[in-house]
């Protein structure tokens, strides 16, 4: 097949990103045509504004039925791979970009409207490029198509010195981490002599001990990304400097980028004897570090928000063990992408109760904020209560099929080994640790308050949001096949 | 097909929500409601027991094999992931044999009780108090019934979310705010790392090549032709899971916190039905499905653990002086006695312990009512000092408070004398040095017992001491002279006579559930003398 098909072909299958990015761009230089200043009618640009990138949205929704299923083995030379892994992630991509574009729509800062939206849709774009990568560069790119819009979005939303300090930490820290990844893809060509992901994967088990600094370089550039420990110093600063809509997108979408990233990198097709002898013990130490730090240093939080960060930081050590039982091959890539639904689902949701909280007229910093919010803001506190309830992974809700199939990954078919053993206890008892913290915020919604004053202010889009976040985390737990 | 047994779990959270939904600023609009569905619960659970009494005895080389069974096709839950190349099922199997009825009958009864008398009891947003119990009880329900894997883990967890509501909402004693955070911490930190053993015994089947399975009579099935199956340390998870579910003794702390800090007639629930959740869970999982492990590994230490929590929660019970806490040490206590007859493993000792969940369910949830009941009139009571003489202001209370103590101590003809007797009768034949020790809490039992009859009922004309002050609630001066209303004296007298029943006519009672325990202890009584021929037989064969 000739270079140029293939790229049509790609081009076709690709249409949802491409119309993601052509919409973001435009949206960013609707700034020209828009009154700025005091005179300008703040509200319909808000509606249009949003309604602009829920079209793009739904566009590339379209397009994506449209395009109809890719046949896999045409397109293995180029650039792009259209297998489940690339459905799976722009699927998560259309479950976050409809939820955060509904949590934007009254929040988005009102001097940067066309700028906001217009990163938003392209860091949107960006995680089914990642997904379909096949190759170095195209997974540089996406990498990189989603962090450059994340350091305009921190440094606009909010201009204070928090959301200086946030955006300022989150672009040195990520340059660094770019620099890793960068080091650690030049090693991976240098020992296979090729960019192509596939000849790559083949090569993983020639026994060169190179092959493993290369990939675990790599694994740090994408740690960042997750927030895995030790690359998690910046989530706490960054969550509480910036709006709790922007804490929402910075929970989910680099999360989702890394983990797509990595299962693409080394989670498909088996790493091989060598590779694998260092990969999974770092994994496994990996994880277990992340989520012990992430929840104890959790426990320790008052802040909502720097807590909420750390729960995030533990959540992607679970995430580590399900990768590792995908690196074994002994659960299907699924594991993942339904953890993160599930993650979407319930994270995202909580961000839009507290944006909600927030817009009506409340107070959602501190834990002690929310105290008594029960009988301030019914509708918002039942959202938080079901967020809650899934993150500790109780039954009933999506977060408990998310922790039941780590679970079942890692101790597949009665694995010999005590390690997977001692690792499924660890988060066991993690979650146990997060079901404390958790607990701390639930109760405090319901604790009476003396000052009772209800918060009127209705926002349709907030309720909207959390609504379906809420259906969803519950709908999930009786359809599971559907959260992937 | 068996429509039972869905509505048994259906019909209390239909109510549930109903209640949630309507009866949001209706009052006590609702309250009727509430007690038409645990009334009609109730009675769905005696149509279940005489279902099952009365159907034929079921076959199956396994040790589990229920009589009547609810296995809709339909309500197969499919996971989206495939581990170890397998897909991942959840096909919803209910069913129900002799030990599941009697456990359902019990939550039935306590149930519809506690939610009768909670109407007299709960004085703020009683509705939506009797939803959470509505809804707690379907869960245990659910519990009960489950006959597979997933189902019995789903609703073993889901009962927590309604009764850490029910704790932290209408708590009336010391912290009820952290105490229903330990109750949840401490029953996560055992149901979670549960689940781990739980996969893997589904997954163990796997091992030599057959599919993995979460049905129970599949599993007891494998686990009967093959007793070595499944590794060790998957009967220590299970072990944990339970063991923090029904107190046992070096992890029973969250208990005495959660019992003084609960409203008593929350607790007669809890203590009479979900803290026996655990002994279930070992006598339906741990016992028939890792009966290999729990002998060579468990078996003797877990009995042990029993016998010094019965002869501990007798200790600690005498010494203290508010009647919640005295209480909550006499049900570790006495859940000892359950433990060893279940660690005997033979058909005495768990046939005796069956019997004993239910005795226990009852004594402890009337001694929680009447507690209610007490503390309503009077405050918190307390036993600091003596000749309180509360039986001259209430007789009523005062006949029903002895008559269940008796119960508790096991007075011969009673319910309680029965289930302890043969569950130390079962571990006599494995450990006589256990059943010493235990023999020893019997005698503190009585002691302490009878302390509560001595110091609070006797001794005085009852006008003399007003304890404490009445926490939270406000109760108008006539009311607290007032004797037992028939609303509730009834529930407690239609108790006593079950006690007095099964005192006298335990064969009777036991022809429900005997087939299914002997069931399980013919494979697990050679098992037990294989594995420990030097214990210390005191009984001659």
């Amino acid at each position: 097949m000739d270079t140029l098909q293939v790229i049509k072909n790609s081009a076709a299958h690709l249409s949802p990103a491409i119309a993601l990015l052509i919409g973001g761009s435009l949206l960013m230089c609707a700034s020209i045509f828009f009154r700025t200043g005091v005179k300008r009618d703040i509200h319909s640009q808000r509606n249009l504004f949003a309604v602009l990138s829920m079209t793009t949205l739904v566009v590339a929704v379209l397009l994506s039925f449209y395009r109809g299923t890719p046949q896999l083995d045409k397109y293995d030379v180029g650039l792009f791979r259209f297998d489940s892994g690339a459905l799976a992630a722009e699927r998560l991509t259309f479950l976050g970009g409809f939820i955060l574009i509904l949590m934007s729509w009254s929040t988005a800062p009102a001097s940067r409207l066309s700028e906001y939206y217009g990163c938003l849709l392209v860091m949107l774009s960006a995680i089914p490029i990642v997904g379909a990568s096949n190759d170095l560069v195209s997974l540089f790119l996406g990498l990189e198509l989603l962090s450059i819009p994340t350091y305009v979005m921190l440094g606009i939303v909010k201009t204070d010195n928090t959301g200086a300090e946030a955006a300022l930490k989150y672009f040195m820290l990520s340059a660094f981490a770019s620099c890793f990844f960068l080091l650690g893809l030049s090693y991976l060509f240098g020992v296979v002599g090729s960019t192509n992901l596939l000849v790559i994967q083949g090569d993983y088990d020639n026994g060169k001990r190179l092959m493993a600094l290369a990939l675990l370089l790599v694994m740090c550039g994408l740690s960042f990304r997750i927030t895995a420990v030790p690359f998690h110093f910046y989530a706490p600063d960054v969550f509480d400097g910036t709006t709790v809509t922007l804490a929402g997108v910075m929970s989910y979408l680099p999360k989702v980028a890394g983990f797509v990233a990595l299962v693409r990198l080394i989670g498909t097709g088996g790493l091989g004897e060598s590779a694998s002898s260092v990969i999974i013990p770092v994994l496994l130490t990996c994880a277990a570090i992340t989520m012990c730090v992430g929840n104890l240093l959790a426990t320790a939080q008052n802040n909502l928000r720097r807590l909420l960060a750390y729960s995030s930081v533990a959540h992607t050590g679970y995430l580590l063990l399900a990768l590792v039982a995908l690196v074994r091959q002994d659960a299907d890539a699924n594991v993942l992408y339904s953890y993160l639904a599930a993650y979407a689902a319930m994270t995202l949701g909580m961000f839009a109760c507290l944006g909600e909280i927030e817009a009506a007229g409340g107070n959602s910093h501190l834990i002690g904020d929310l105290t008594g919010m029960f009988y301030r803001r019914p509708a918002a506190t039942i959202g938080l209560t079901v967020s809650l309830i899934s993150l500790i992974g109780l039954p009933l809700t999506a977060g408990f099929w998310a922790k039941f199939m780590v679970f079942a990954g890692i101790v597949a078919e009665n694995r010999p080994d005590s390690r997977s053993l001692f690792m499924a206890v660890l988060m066991a008892f993690n979650a146990v640790i997060a079901a404390g913290y958790y607990w701390r915020v639930l109760s405090t919604l319901f604790e009476k308050n003396a000052a009772k004053t209800p918060l009127r202010v209705f926002r349709p889009s907030l309720f909207f949001a959390y609504t379906i976040c809420t259906v969803l985390t519950i709908v999930w737990f009786f359809v599971p096949a559907i959260m992937r | 097909m068996n429509y039972l047994l869905p509505s048994l779990v259906l019909v209390p959270l239909a109510a549930s929500v109903v209640i949630l939904l309507l009866g949001n600023n209706r009052g006590k609009a609702m309250v009727p409601v509430g007690i038409l569905a645990s009334i009609i619960t109730l009675l769905l659970s005696i149509a279940l027991v005489f279902q099952v009494h009365n159907a034929p005895s079921a076959d199956g080389s396994g040790t589990i094999a229920p009589k009547v069974l609810f296995e809709p096709q339909a309500l197969t839950i499919a996971l989206p992931i495939s581990v170890a190349k397998q897909p991942i099922q959840w096909q919803l199997i209910l069913g129900a044999d002799g030990i599941s009825a009697l456990l359902v009958l019990l939550t039935g009864i306590i149930g519809c009780f506690t939610i009768v008398l909670a109407s007299k009891q709960i004085e703020t947003r009683t509705a939506q108090y009797m939803a959470l119990m509505l809804a707690s009880i379907s869960m245990l329900m659910g519990v009960f019934v489950s006959m597979d894997l997933v189902s019995f883990y789903v609703f073993f967890e889901a009962v927590l979310i309604p009764l850490i509501l029910l704790i932290n909402g209408w708590g009336n004693g010391d912290n009820p705010l952290s105490a229903s955070r330990k109750f949840l911490l401490f029953t996560l930190a055992g149901s979670i790392p549960m689940v781990i053993g739980l996969i893997a015994l589904a997954m163990a089947p796997a091992a030599s090549g057959q599919p993995s399975t979460i049905s129970f009579m599949e599993l007891s099935k494998l686990a009967a032709e093959n007793p070595i199956h499944g590794s060790n340390w998957v009967v220590w998870l299970l072990l944990l899971g339970f063991g923090i579910k029904l107190a046992i003794l070096p992890l029973h702390t969250w208990l005495p916190t959660t019992y003084a800090a609960a409203h008593p007639n929350t607790t007669s629930l809890i203590a009479s039905v979900v803290a026996k959740l655990g002994l279930y869970g070992i006598i339906r999982i741990v016992i028939p499905l890792t009966s290999h492990s729990l002998i060579t590994e468990a078996q003797l230490l877990i009995g042990a653990l029993g016998a010094i929590a019965i002869v501990y929660g007798a200790l600690v019970a005498l010494t203290k002086s508010n009647l919640r806490e005295v209480l909550a040490y006499s049900s570790i206590s006495h859940v000892g006695f359950i433990t060893l007859g279940l660690m005997s493993l033979n058909t005495e000792g768990l046939s005796g312990a069956t019997l004993q969940m239910f005795n226990h369910g009852l004594i402890t949830a009337s001694m929680f009512w009447i507690l209610a009941m007490l503390e309503q009139r009077r405050g918190p009571v307390s036993m600091s000092t003596e000749n309180q003489g509360l039986a001259g202001q209430y007789p009523k209370l005062a006949v029903l408070l002895v008559f269940f103590t008796l119960a508790g101590a096991g007075l011969p003809g009673l319910n309680g004398f029965v289930g302890e007797l043969l569950a130390m009768a079962g571990m006599m034949r494995v450990s006589g040095t256990i059943v010493t020790i235990a023999v020893l809490g019997t005698v503190l039992g009585a002691w302490y017992a009878l302390r509560i009859v001595q110091r609070v009922l006797f001794g005085g004309n009852g006008n003399g001491h007003h304890h404490g002050h009445h926490q939270g609630h406000h109760q108008p001066e006539s009311s607290s002279a007032l004797d037992l209303r028939p609303l509730e004296w009834m529930p407690l007298v239609v108790v006593a006579f079950l006690c007095l029943y099964i005192g006298v006519l335990p064969q009777r009672s036991m022809k429900l559930f005997q087939a299914d325990t002997d069931r399980i202890s013919k494979i697990t009584e050679p098992a037990v003398k294989a594995a420990h021929p030097n214990t210390d037989q005191l009984v001659s064969q």
